[in-house]
Formats: C-alpha cells, sequence, structure tokens
C-alpha cells in the first residue's frame, strides 16, 4: 500500500486521533472521582493550617476538630450549613461563582479550638489565587494564613504558597473595618497604618493582586465579622 | 535481527551513551524537579514508562506511518503517554504531582523521548525499541537520582524528606547550603556528573 498517497495520511491521522482522544476520555472519566477526592484533601488541608489543627489523617482530623461550618449572606447572616460529616467543603470553582453570585452563600469554617477560617479567591498574574485566613476570637486579627496558587512565576509569586517567612508576617496583623480593609505592599505605598503586610519583592503583580482578593473577600464578610467578633469581644470584656 | 544484543541496547544508554551526561538532552527538567528525591524519583519513573510505551507504540506502528506526517504522529503519541501519566499522578500521587506541576506535562518537548522514537523506534522491532525506550529511560532517572541526592542532603539535610544529618551537626555551625536548593547549582552538579564519567571513560573526551 503507498503510506504516501494523501487520502491515506488523510484517514490514517483521522483514526489516529479518534483512537487518541477514546483513550484519553476514558482515562479522564475513570479517574475523575479519585482525582476530586484529591483535591477536595488537599482543600480541607488548607484550611486545617490556617486553622493551626495539625493531624495526619485530614478528612479525620477535620471532622473531629470542626465546630460549625456555615454559609453566610453579604449581611453577615446565616443561611445554610456546610455536611460536617461528608467534610462537604467549597472548593476554588465553588469560590469564584460567589464573586459575582448575587445572592452570596459564602462559607465559614469554626474550628473547636477557637479559630475561624474565610475563604478567598481572585486572580493572580498568571491564574487563579486563593487562600485560607484563619482568624482569633475576635474575628480581627488573623492567627496564621494559607495561600495556593495554579501557576505563579517560581521563585517569585509563588512564594506566597511556599515562603514561610511571608505567611509568617500576617499573624497578628488586622482585618481592617475602613474602606481599605488589607494591604499587601510595602509599608511606604500602603495606605493604612495596619491591615498589611509587605510585598514579596520581584513579584508586584502577584502581591498586589493577593492584597487585593483579601481586601474584596474581607469586604464580603464585613458584616458578618463585625457582627460576630464584637459579641465575643463584650463577653470577654 | 534474530540476535539482538538486547542487553547491550539497555545498557548503552544507562551508561556510555547516557542522554544527559553525553547526549546532553533532557537538562531543562533535570533542574527543575530534583531538589528533592522524591520528586526526582517520580519523574524518572514517568519519564521510564513514557519513553518505554511510546518507543514501543511508535514501533509497532512504524510500517504504517506516512512519512510526512512521522513527526506529528510521534508527538501524539507521545503526548497522549504524558496526559496518560499526568492523570494517574494526579489521581495516586497528588502531592507530587503538585510538586511536580507543569514538568510531567513538559516531558511531551523532552528530546529523550521524540530523538529516541526518531532515532530507533523507527527504525526497530518493537520489543528492541521498548528496551531502548526503557533504557534511556532509566538513564535519565539515574542522574536524576544522583543529582537530587546531592542537593536534598546538601541543601535540606534530608533524604526522601527524612532528616539525615543530625541536630549535633547544626549545634557545630553547620549550615545547609541554600545555593543547592537554587537551579545553578543542579547545571553544576551536571557538569560534575560529566567530568567523572569523561575522566573514567577516556574514549568519550574529545580531542
Amino acid at each position: 500500500m503507498n503510506t504516501n498517497s494523501n487520502t491515506y495520511t488523510v484517514i490514517y491521522s483521522t483514526i489516529l486521533v479518534v483512537v487518541v482522544a477514546a483513550v484519553l476520555a476514558f482515562a479522564a472519566m475513570f479517574l475523575k472521582p479519585t482525582q476530586d477526592a484529591n483535591v477536595k484533601k488537599d482543600t480541607i488541608g488548607q484550611i486545617l493550617t490556617a486553622a493551626t489543627v495539625d493531624g495526619e489523617d485530614i478528612l479525620g482530623t477535620y471532622r473531629q476538630e470542626i465546630e460549625s461550618a456555615i454559609l453566610v449572606d453579604i449581611d453577615g447572616n446565616k443561611v445554610g450549613e456546610l455536611d460536617i460529616e461528608s467534610c462537604e467543603v467549597y472548593d476554588n470553582s465553588a469560590l469564584k461563582k460567589q464573586i459575582a453570585a448575587e445572592q452570596k452563600a459564602l462559607p465559614v469554617y469554626i474550628f473547636k479550638n477557637g479559630v475561624t477560617v474565610v475563604p478567598c479567591y481572585g486572580a493572580g498574574l498568571w491564574g487563579p489565587i486563593w487562600g485560607y485566613v484563619g482568624l482569633e476570637k475576635d474575628l480581627k486579627t488573623i492567627k496564621a494564613v494559607r495561600f495556593g496558587h495554579k501557576g505563579e512565576t517560581p521563585g517569585l509569586g509563588a512564594k506566597i504558597a511556599d515562603e514561610p517567612s511571608f505567611a509568617e508576617a500576617f499573624k497578628g496583623q488586622q482585618v481592617g473595618s475602613g474602606s481599605i480593609r488589607f494591604e499587601v505592599a510595602k509599608p511606604a505605598n500602603r495606605q493604612t497604618e495596619k491591615n498589611g503586610v509587605d510585598a514579596i519583592s520581584g513579584a508586584t503583580i502577584t502581591s498586589q493582586a493577593l492584597g487585593k482578593t483579601l481586601d474584596q473577600w474581607f469586604g464580603f464578610y464585613s458584616n458578618y465579622l463585625t457582627k460576630n467578633g464584637e459579641s465575643v469581644n463584650t463577653v470577654e470584656e | 535481527m534474530a540476535n539482538f544484543d538486547f542487553k547491550e541496547t539497555f545498557l548503552n544508554p544507562i551508561f556510555k551513551g547516557n542522554p544527559i551526561s553525553v547526549l546532553v538532552l533532557g537538562i531543562c527538567s533535570s533542574l527543575a524537579v530534583t531538589v528533592q528525591l522524591k520528586g526526582a524519583f517520580v519523574m524518572g519513573l514517568s519519564v521510564i514508562i513514557v519513553t518505554g510505551l511510546s518507543s514501543l507504540v511508535c514501533s509497532l506502528l512504524r510500517n504504517t506511518i506516512p512519512n510526512r506526517i512521522r513527526i506529528i504522529v510521534q508527538l501524539v503519541v507521545v503526548a497522549m503517554m504524558v496526559i496518560l501519566v499526568d492523570q494517574v499522578l494526579k489521581a495516586y500521587a497528588y502531592s507530587v504531582s503538585k510538586t511536580l506541576s507543569v514538568y510531567i506535562g513538559l516531558i511531551i518537548t523532552n528530546c529523550i523521548v521524540m530523538g529516541r522514537i526518531e532515532a530507533f523506534a523507527l527504525g526497530n522491532k518493537p520489543l528492541a525499541s521498548l528496551v531502548d525506550g526503557l533504557g534511556n529511560g532509566v538513564g535519565y532517572a539515574m542522574i536524576l537520582i544522583i543529582i537530587a541526592f546531592f542537593r536534598e542532603l546538601l541543601g535540606s539535610g534530608t533524604l526522601f524528606g527524612i532528616q539525615v544529618i543530625p541536630q549535633a551537626v547544626y549545634d557545630f555551625g553547620y549550615m545547609n547550603n541554600g545555593l543547592m536548593i537554587l537551579p545553578p547549582m543542579a547545571l553544576v552538579l551536571v557538569g560534575c556528573i560529566i567530568w567523572v564519567q569523561r575522566s573514567i571513560q577516556k574514549d568519550l573526551q574529545e580531542k
């Protein structure tokens, strides 16, 4: 057979592509449940880090240590609950939907050790960035953070996720209540005195994006945080 | 080719014709994924599987592939293998797949894979091609693991994530070498490996 004829080439490439596509589609469908379970476990692991809870068995620790996982609207009222037994959490795509949603249902994870974890999600330089912020009982002071990203520049923007000293800098910072709730910039460029951490040098856009994302999400949560944070304060005082 | 020398085909790319230290192919990923042994190990394994299987498949198809689109056909086969490996890692070794991130996908562009298909698999029987592909993969993986061993040991004081340099040594003032974590040091190590290999195998030295 003449393997150099045009007809043969066209038919050959068509069959090849169809076969390869079928194999890949089958593999993707077959592996999807396991992959989704991994992503969920990873998300919960990040929430646990922000809550300063440690544990080998991630799902078990979550079930054991969580007090309640609720959904709140923009006014800070509780509108629903997440199932704890099945470890129901909002993944990145669910968070993304909330940004534009008119009727928001934002997740709040309250842990038995008193830490409340709220998520954030936004656009970085190359792709999405996200994070989980653990707040103290006053719902103002940051206890711990865990950030993640899809594809920020390794060694620069990627440091938001893998530079321990960057996450360390958030500890003890306050979430503001004015028009600017949080900033990530060098001290000279910050408009508020508190409520911010230093940016990462060489990663200006990622840092700014992270600051903006945090500011936006603290804005979403501001009513919830003020309402519930103050009540705790009065009890303590 | 009745008495094909499988042993020679397999061992040649591991030592005498090593893809990294002799052919200097696949350098990019060997710099990027060798910070820790675990990552290097999984990366090496993935490349072994991809080179072996795509050489096998291309060799099986070699008499049917239209000559004009042979590179495209090779690419499709390699890409399929890489995506499969990537998907399997995401399902069963999620944390490792997160550390390796884009580099698994970049196996597609690893010159070793295409190089062996074009140079060997298209002209040889399937079994020989499989052995050649596996041999090249092992040669690549071996260098990766050697580099990662030194980088992790000197850069982090650990091996496979387990602390091996005792705390007492740190108390005497020993410090991890931060430079080892960065890619340039991997290139220096590749250079050292090439130097050592050429000192042993004198026939590799250019006149």
